[in-house]
């Protein structure tokens, strides 16, 4: 087993995150996960303080770490000018580079994530493209939505957007040698070996659970993940 | 020995010193910024651990500064401060020279401008008070909110401006603890269908008979002890604090609902301290408070000859302990004449 | 309540924003949901304020949306975000200024991380060098987009054709002021107000005739959360966040909310019509829903512009309940029209929230 605080600790946003918690409880008393999940950043904090490396690697598998909504505003109040934002940040990233993210159904999420943002990034320089994207999976985007949907370049264009175009303006093409600088600075600096892990361990997991994955977003693993709540995540 | 001895502050800790200094044969000048004499203790209706009249400490303190050796001079400051080889000349504000063989600096201590902690909102939320205001209220006899009305429910913070870097305060104050657990009691004795909460990180007990006021507190008066530092107030539409805070040991937050908050502001260095400390190259600590030569055996010694420390110019204390240190700051001026003039 | 205790925090808390000469970096979230507030941006920079404000076609996304989502390690946020300071350089400006709250947040968190450890700034740059070529200056300013419209909100109030006042009773409307978690709470010196009582929006509102509604859950996150809302099966808990608020500022009565977040105005928006599809529940007067804007709509509805130039449209919450209080004339048929004039338009049903 590694040692779980060391590896934490090579996080930049770990040593920014955690001076010395002395459990006062402000960071939970404001949080707004903690309001409406089974979470609490104290303890979380807590355990990670102790160096406890059994507990630090339950909470790398557990649910709670992906509780976080990162609003930070746990960072304004701490007495102590932790962090557990950061933090958490930082248990995410180890969780993701160790493969433990899948163990637990938040974090299987995470494939989620990278093949929308991660892939809009990627193919488009946007974390959000959204042409296509209806209703089907964003419900809650309502009529207007499905208005704008269906007469995209036409609401775009009266609102002074340059859409997929040359030069400036809003959803722009982004030129090919800009995308080509953002996809070598991800292959220098980890970020394709971060994406390369989420896949990997998430089409172990698959496997393990019996489901198919295929590429891109219509399949069964990535709609279980998508929308599965096992209803335990609440008080 | 016809020496003559400036003690710079009025309060608790300068007339204690004044007083024994003039015991001890010396001519005393006691330089004092505000009207009155006394200090903080004018400000204290009942004082822990067993509830006396501050009115008896203060009876106490004037009595010991009536001699004809102290010549006590209110309403004035120190402008300049000068040190010689053989002594000291400091001018108040009207242009008048003390010339002293030693100085004590007694400038005391200021509260925490609680409005700074502003997740508490005092200065802008109206029953958000601070610990002072309450003190006031039971000197007055009353504790109303800010429409007359009396309020139901009381919450006490702890450590408000101490034990907080993002205060710019990583030292405990002390006392902070004790005052709230005593005013507590007090409210629940005024106010009997009141219910009070006091919301702790820890609770810091370290005087004789503290820890026996604070189970007094949830024994006798039935007062709700919550370990959680209140992380924000905010104000409801009729007026109420609505406050957030983590119960800690049932490991759950907490929204609820008061009529008055209680902020249990901390000690600082005094602003009259300060002024000292620039005019006369008198070293502060880390803290901000003065620094003594030594913490543990020359506690009452500053980094210029013949300048002395007495009370809470130095770090947060009681009455007690204040009334040790001037005393023992007294014994270095005597130590100090002896050795110079052997 | 005492105003006068706020504006002691206020005038703590003053930023130094840049006067002229900015590069502009558009947000992921405004381009795709209020392409309209990005657009009166520029023009209220531009033909109001006859500022140089620049845009380099080749600034892409700071990728802060998958940074929190925690898919991009910190290394590569760094690293494009460098790639974003050389592109200013390039240009010869220094003034940065970030269209997206969680982009400010970023870049602060970033230019504050690289001034405590400086060696991490050194590997960045090692490392945006390694992968592009490119080298950097930091930026000598940063500020968002709201602090400038705050800056220069006198300036837009000379000029105002319309103010923030209920046309009826003469009174200021009263308004939520909504800021973004990532502008103040981190880094609190670096918003203006601080982080427990934000003015960049408050004095904007003040300015054009406006009320600010002090309410308890005022500073608490719409609940976006990045992979909260992202991921279908948590998006309980963002609307959960958005819900509390709308609660909580429901007894003070207020006629509009106004945010500086790209993704808050959003979800502000589009969680009043799924609580009221789910429960039925509105949450202004008389059955109504609350209209939420961003400032740059508040800033040009006050200076005259047609709403549906604004991109008013394309909120789910009707916004016109606040341009009839305003006295804001605008032709209903033009809502859902589009530049296309003989294009056959599909106009939504039960879009009225």
């Amino acid at each position: 087993m590694e040692n779980y605080l060391e590896l934490l600790k090579q996080d930049i946003r770990f040593e920014e995150g955690l001076n010395a918690c002395m459990n006062c409880g402000v960071c939970t008393a404001i949080c707004p996960a903690a309001e409406f999940y089974n979470y609490d950043p104290r303890k979380i904090i807590d355990l990670v303080q102790s160096g406890d490396n059994n507990e630090i690697e339950k909470l790398l598998k557990s649910e709670e770490i992906w509780y976080c909504g990162e609003c930070m505003s746990c960072k304004t109040r701490c007495p102590r000018g932790n962090a557990p934002g950061l933090v958490i940040m930082a248990l995410r990233g180890l969780s993701q580079e160790l493969g433990f993210f899948v163990e637990s159904e938040k974090g299987r999420q995470q494939l989620a994530v990278k093949r929308t943002v991660g892939q809009w990034i990627l193919d488009h320089g946007y974390c959000l493209y959204l042409e296509g994207v209806g209703t089907d999976l964003h419900p809650e985007q309502g009529p207007v939505w499905d208005w704008i949907q269906d007469n995209y370049r036409e609401v775009f264009h009266r609102l002074g957007a340059n859409y997929q175009g040359e030069g400036p303006g809003i959803l722009r093409k982004i030129p090919v040698e800009a995308m080509e600088e953002i996809r070598k600075i991800f292959e220098v600096t980890g970020g394709n070996r971060r994406y390369e892990k989420i896949e990997y361990y998430s089409k172990k997991k698959a496997e393990e659970m019996n489901m198919k994955l295929d590429e891109g977003i219509d399949n069964e693993y990535f709609r279980y993940i998508y929308k599965t709540n096992n209803g335990s995540h609440t008080k | 020995m016809g020496k003559h001895v400036v003690v710079i502050g009025g309060g608790t800790a300068g007339m204690e010193a004044a007083g024994q200094l003039a015991k001890e044969g010396f001519e005393v000048s006691l330089v004092e910024k505000e009207e009155e004499t006394g200090g903080h203790i004018k400000d204290w209706y009942k004082l822990f651990p067993d509830r006396r009249n501050s009115s008896e400490i203060r009876d106490y303190l004037e009595k010991k500064v009536t001699s004809k050796s102290i010549r006590i001079m209110t309403g004035t400051y120190i402008e300049k401060f000068h040190s010689y080889r053989d002594g000291f000349s400091l001018f108040t504000q009207d242009g008048t020279e003390l010339k002293a063989d030693a100085v004590v600096v007694a400038t005391g201590f200021d509260l925490f401008k609680s409005e700074k902690k502003e997740e508490y909102g005092y200065g802008i939320y109206d029953n958000v008070i601070t610990s002072a205001d309450l003190e006031a209220m039971f000197r007055k006899g009353k504790i109303s909110m800010s429409d007359g009305m009396t309020p139901k429910t009381v919450g006490f913070v702890h450590c408000v401006g101490s034990r907080d870097e993002k205060a710019g305060n990583f030292y405990c104050s002390k006392l902070c603890c004790v005052t709230a657990v005593k005013q507590a009691i007090e409210v629940r004795e005024h106010l009997p269908e009141s219910k009070v909460f006091s919301f702790y990180m820890d609770m810091r007990m370290g005087g004789a008979y503290y820890e026996e006021l604070y189970r007094e507190a949830q024994e006798v008066w039935g007062i709700n002890f919550i370990r959680g530092k209140v992380s924000e107030a905010s104000e409801s539409i009729n007026n109420k604090i609505v406050i957030k805070v983590e119960d800690t040991l049932a490991g759950r937050p907490l929204k609820m609902e008061l009529d008055m908050l209680v902020l249990m502001a901390g000690m600082e260095m005094s602003e009259g301290g300060n002024r000292i400390a620039a005019l006369s190259g008198l070293k502060k600590g880390e803290n901000r408070f003065f620094a003594p030569l030594d913490h543990h055996f020359a506690n009452n010694l500053s980094n210029v000859k013949g300048v002395f420390f007495a009370g809470t110019c130095t770090a947060p204390m009681n009455i007690t302990e204040t009334i040790s240190h001037a005393r023992s700051a007294v014994s270095e001026v005597i130590n100090y004449f002896n050795n110079t003039n052997s | 309540m005492k105003l006068e205790g706020k504006k002691a925090i206020w005038s703590e808390y003053q930023k130094e924003i840049a006067d002229d000469r900015f590069f502009y970096v558009r947000s992921c979230v405004r381009q795709n949901f209020f392409p309209g507030s990005e657009t009166t941006f520029l023009k209220i920079m531009r033909k109001e304020l006859m500022k140089d404000i620049y845009e380099h076609p080749c600034h892409t996304t700071c990728t802060g949306i998958g940074y929190h989502g925690d898919i991009v390690p910190v290394e590569t946020a760094m690293t494009v975000v460098a790639r974003q300071f050389s592109l200013m350089t390039e240009a010869g400006y220094e003034n940065l200024l970030p269209s997206c709250i969680t982009s400010f947040g970023l870049y602060t968190e970033i230019l504050d991380t690289w001034h405590h450890f400086p060696e991490v700034e050194e590997k960045i740059r090692k490392q945006l060098r390694k992968a592009t070529g490119r080298e950097f200056i930091k930026p000598k300013n940063l500020a968002h987009a709201s602090d400038v419209i705050y800056k220069f909100r006198k300036e837009i109030s000379a000029k105002a054709k319309f103010r923030l006042i209920n046309k009826n009773t003469g009174e200021p409307l009263k308004v939520v002021d909504h800021i973004g978690c990532h502008y103040a709470k981190m880094f609190p010196s670096k918003g203006i107000g601080g982080a427990e009582y934000p003015y960049v929006l408050a004095g904007m509102v003040e300015e054009w005739g406006g009320k600010v509604i002090d309410y308890p859950e005022r500073r608490h996150c719409c609940g976006f959360g990045f992979r909260q809302y992202l991921v279908q099966a948590n998006r309980g808990f963002s609307i959960a966040c958005s819900k509390e608020k709308f609660e909580s500022m429901k007894p003070f009565k207020p006629d509009m909310i106004i945010t500086n977040c790209p993704g808050c105005p959003m979800f502000l928006d589009r969680w009043q019509y799924v609580i009221n599809e789910m429960e039925g529940k509105r949450y202004g007067q008389n059955g109504e829903s609350i209209p939420v804007f961003t400032y740059e709509e508040v800033a040009g509805l006050v200076l005259g512009y047609n709403p549906w130039d604004l991109g008013l449209q394309m909120h789910q919450t009707d916004c016109e309940p606040v341009l009839d209080k305003m006295g804001i004339e605008y032709d209903p048929d033009e809502k859902y029209n589009t530049s296309i004039p003989d294009e056959k338009v599909k106009i939504p049903g039960l879009v009225n929230v």
